[in-house]
């Protein structure tokens, strides 16, 4: 085989491989992406699955920002304030020469299923007063193989006097069977009653309330049966709380027993050693009966000392049952034992306690391992579902955002309203997302340090 | 008086290791002790327990949902980690090469092993949905299927006629020649797309719509919500193993190939003699974790149960059964019970941990 012919077999033996790294990119990042894309759709579910949907045009993107803009001067989230106004423009297609009879009507409709069903919140249709559709232009047009004209019809949305803030304005515009419409300011959110109702849930939606609605909704309609306040929030929140207080807690105490075990001399070293990798193989489901009555009875009634009853629906009852977990103090005697002894030498000499070693010396040298297992215990304590689970019941405000998302997922899985679930989900994940992103080099390097954790 | 040397620094030991120590023996050596004494009691939560010896143990063996969550759970582990473990080791083997941007490619891949389960759980429910994606992209398949096989056919013809081609001109050509290839593939596309434009081939209408969670019907004696849910966890878990097989690939002396590329061996020798008896360790490492990890199958089952969703005799596994006894909806709990079933899970669990110790290379072999 002569040089040139080996080149290009080489060329196309990596054109090839590239394909097939795409083929697998594709693989693992495509239903996060149409998961994605979904959590944005009026109905994830639709058949045929598209692409190009409202939410993603642009033009529709500059129109919320303007009538959220208008309607409570408000770009971003949208709705209505009192003395607003907005402006609405449809068009419509029909062979007829007289123009259609438009029907406009401000629906009286609950938001949404499942938890956002239980508040009241206020009716746009009992603040706000249409004015049209009135008609402003006539044109003839062709559609496909069809004469006929386009009508546009002007739509004004005021809110006199003094009232609420409108969350949303909700417009269904029902026409006559043969006109068709051809524009608007904004893509309605659906059709109804086969393309004869058109249905905006929100005309003044702003930005992120028209791209984002889903996920908007997953805050403003998961709300406290006592304070309004919120969920959504809470649960967010709570998991951020939560996870910061337990990586500050491992990495300070894995530290303290990591370097006990990989430094100092005492009797039954090895046999904790090997104990500790022996509850590392034990499932959560044999320990999670006692720790569940522990925590009950407040550690052998130790927390009644501190006036607390049972440390079950309490946090302190999480991070006290989980203060160090045995594969961070694993991960962290690897490290320090691959640290050499003469870095404390000195300090030995001068006479420095193991504690003086330890915070002086050997941590300061250790941030790669003390970050690697930062990122890894926040991500294992945001995704933690079983303990949590067990411990926190009642009320649904102490939830984590997994806990949260399954309550989710039964309040709204039976509706079917699975942009909301999807929303959660996907919210859900952009903390680690983003930590993933920064850090991507710690998650991958954790999953062989922490190989015999599992 | 002064403390001896070697007293002072067990002193100090112990107070290091007092946190860890603290959540080590109330948290783990208390409750698993006491899960085992549960378990030959008829403890309830509410009631004095009472010792019933081994009853709960031999009780279990008869009580049908326990035995449905054992097969649901040997079958599933069983399937998840043979799965994972053979497109891990596959992903490996091709993304180890020295190829500008593989970085970026790897990172990628690693995407959906960073969520959570419940997150992913989410994600699954929607994609098995009657009309979700996956119905929708098995229905596309179908009806495209006159495309895929012309394509397949064509891509065929184009291959044989380049080569043969190749060949009367005296060039030794392999039948599936990474550069013919290149251009086969394309003609082959346009080709099928013309005979489609032409309608010589036409998308058939297929709808297939398998209610994959709301069932109990099975396929191979796996019910579908558990294919949903072992699909779902293969494709989130083979990122992880992927990584670990890397870095045991890195292991591998360069030279072994070098000198098997030289003695023409076919890249399926390769594979076999000198890949996978190297990566030895690394494997048994992989299924021995890929074993432990799905034995403990729960938050999915919770998911994909649950209002609308599937019934739960169709996904219940061993951890969720103990779950279920120590907090029933309805019921008085069976702790005894239980603790028999976690300890019978536990037990697994510890045998799979003995095989790879008795079979497998120590963890030496995987650190790379």
């Amino acid at each position: 085989m002569n040089p040139k012919e080996a080149a290009r077999r080489r060329w196309a033996r990596l054109a090839w491989i590239y394909g097939l790294l795409l083929a697998f990119g594709v693989f693992f990042v495509g239903p996060f992406l149409m998961g994605f894309l979904a959590s944005l759709k009026a109905n994830p579910l639709e058949w045929p699955f598209t692409l190009s949907f409202a939410q993603v045009r642009p033009k529709n993107w500059a129109a919320a920002f303007r009538l959220g803009g208008m309607g409570a001067g408000d770009p971003w989230l949208g709705g209505m304030r009192p003395g607003r106004e907005v402006t609405l423009e449809v068009a419509y297609f029909s062979r007829e020469a007289a123009p259609p009879e438009l029907a406009a009507t401000i629906p009286r409709r609950k938001p949404g299923a499942g938890m956002g069903a239980v508040f009241e919140s206020p009716y746009a249709a009992d603040y706000v007063r249409l004015t049209g559709p009135t008609l402003v232009a006539r044109q003839p047009a062709r559609l496909g193989q069809e004469e006929g004209y386009v009508y546009r019809y002007r739509l004004r949305i005021a809110y006199p006097g003094k009232g609420p803030y409108l969350e949303r304005v909700p417009l269904d515009l029902e026409a006559p069977r043969g006109a068709l419409l051809v524009e608007a300011t904004l893509d309605p959110t659906r059709f109804e009653r086969r393309g004869r109702v058109a249905s905006w849930d929100n005309v003044a939606p702003g930005l992120l309330g028209y791209v984002f609605h889903n996920y908007v909704r997953a805050f403003r309609e998961t709300r406290s049966l006592e304070t309004g306040q919120s969920l959504f929030l809470r649960w967010t929140l709570n998991s951020l709380f939560l996870s910061l207080v337990k990586v500050l807690t491992t990495l300070v105490f894995a530290s303290m027993a990591g370097y006990a075990l990989a430094r100092l001399r005492f009797p039954g070293r090895q046999a904790l050693f090997l104990f500790m990798l022996f509850s590392m193989m034990v499932p959560g489901q044999v320990t999670f009966i006692s720790n569940y009555l522990v925590l009950k009875d407040g550690i052998f009634g130790l927390s009644r000392l501190f006036g607390v009853e049972t440390l079950l629906n309490t946090y302190a009852g999480l991070i006290l049952s989980g203060l160090v977990g045995a594969g961070a103090v694993f991960i962290m005697k690897q490290f320090f034992e691959s640290i050499p002894r003469e870095v404390e030498e000195a300090a030995l000499i001068d006479g420095a306690t193991p504690l003086q070693t330890l915070f002086r010396i050997i941590l300061p040298m250790s941030t790669p391992a003390l970050g690697a297992l930062s990122i890894l215990t926040f991500q294992g304590t945001w995704n933690e579902f079983f303990w949590p689970f067990v411990v926190l019941t009642s009320p649904r405000e102490i939830y984590t955002l997994p806990l949260g998302l399954l309550s989710f997922r039964n309040a709204y899985g039976q509706v079917g309203d699975w942009g909301l679930i999807l929303a959660g989900g996907f919210f859900s994940m952009v903390p680690v997302l983003i930590l993933f992103a920064a850090f991507q080099r710690y998650f991958v390097e954790g999953v062989s340090v922490g190989a015999v954790k599992e | 008086m002064r403390l001896k040397a070697r007293t002072l620094e067990a002193l100090y030991a112990l107070f290091l290791l007092l946190p860890f120590l603290f959540t080590l023996l109330v948290f783990f050596l208390y409750a698993f002790l006491r899960a085992a004494y549960f378990s030959f009691t008829d403890y309830d939560l509410f009631s004095p327990p009472r010792f019933v010896g081994v009853e709960n143990y031999l009780r279990l063996f008869r009580e049908p949902l326990f035995l449905t969550a054992l097969k649901h759970t040997l079958a599933y582990s069983l399937v998840v980690t043979a799965l994972q473990t053979l497109f891990a080791l596959l992903l490996a083997i091709a993304l180890n090469r020295p190829l500008k941007g593989i970085t970026a490619f790897r990172t990628v891949y690693y995407l959906p092993s960073v969520i959570s389960t419940a997150a992913a759980s989410l994600l699954l429910l929607w994609l098995f949905q009657r009309t979700g994606l996956v119905n929708q992209g098995l229905s596309f398949l179908l009806a495209h299927l006159p495309h895929l096989l012309s394509l397949g056919l064509l891509f065929l013809a184009f291959q044989g006629a380049q080569v043969a081609w190749a060949r009367r001109r005296g060039e030794g050509v392999a039948f599936f020649d990474p550069a013919l290839a290149l251009l086969s593939l394309p003609l082959a596309l346009l080709a099928t797309y013309a005979l489609g434009l032409f309608g010589v081939i036409g998308a058939q209408e297929v709808r297939v719509e398998i209610p994959w969670l709301p069932t109990t019907a099975t396929f191979l004696g796996i019910p579908y919500p558990l294919w949903a849910i072992i699909l779902m966890n293969t494709y989130t878990t083979i990122p992880t193993f992927m990584v670990l097989f890397l870095a045991g690939l890195k292991g591998i002396p360069q030279s072994l190939y070098e000198a098997a590329a030289l003695d023409g061996a076919s890249p399926w020798v390769i594979f076999s003699r000198i890949t996978v008896p190297l990566l030895r360790p690394v494997l048994f490492l992989v299924v021995t974790m890929g074993l432990i990890g799905t034995l403990q199958l729960f938050d999915q089952v919770l998911f994909v149960g649950g209002s609308g969703g599937a019934p739960l005799e169709a996904t219940i596994t061993l951890a969720y059964y103990v779950y279920g006894n120590v907090f029933p909806s309805g019921a008085a709990p069976r702790v005894g019970l239980a603790s028999a079933a976690a300890l019978f899970l536990a037990g697994l669990t510890l045998l799979v941990v003995l095989l790879q110790r008795r079979f497998g290379v120590s963890e030496r072999g995987w650190a790379g």
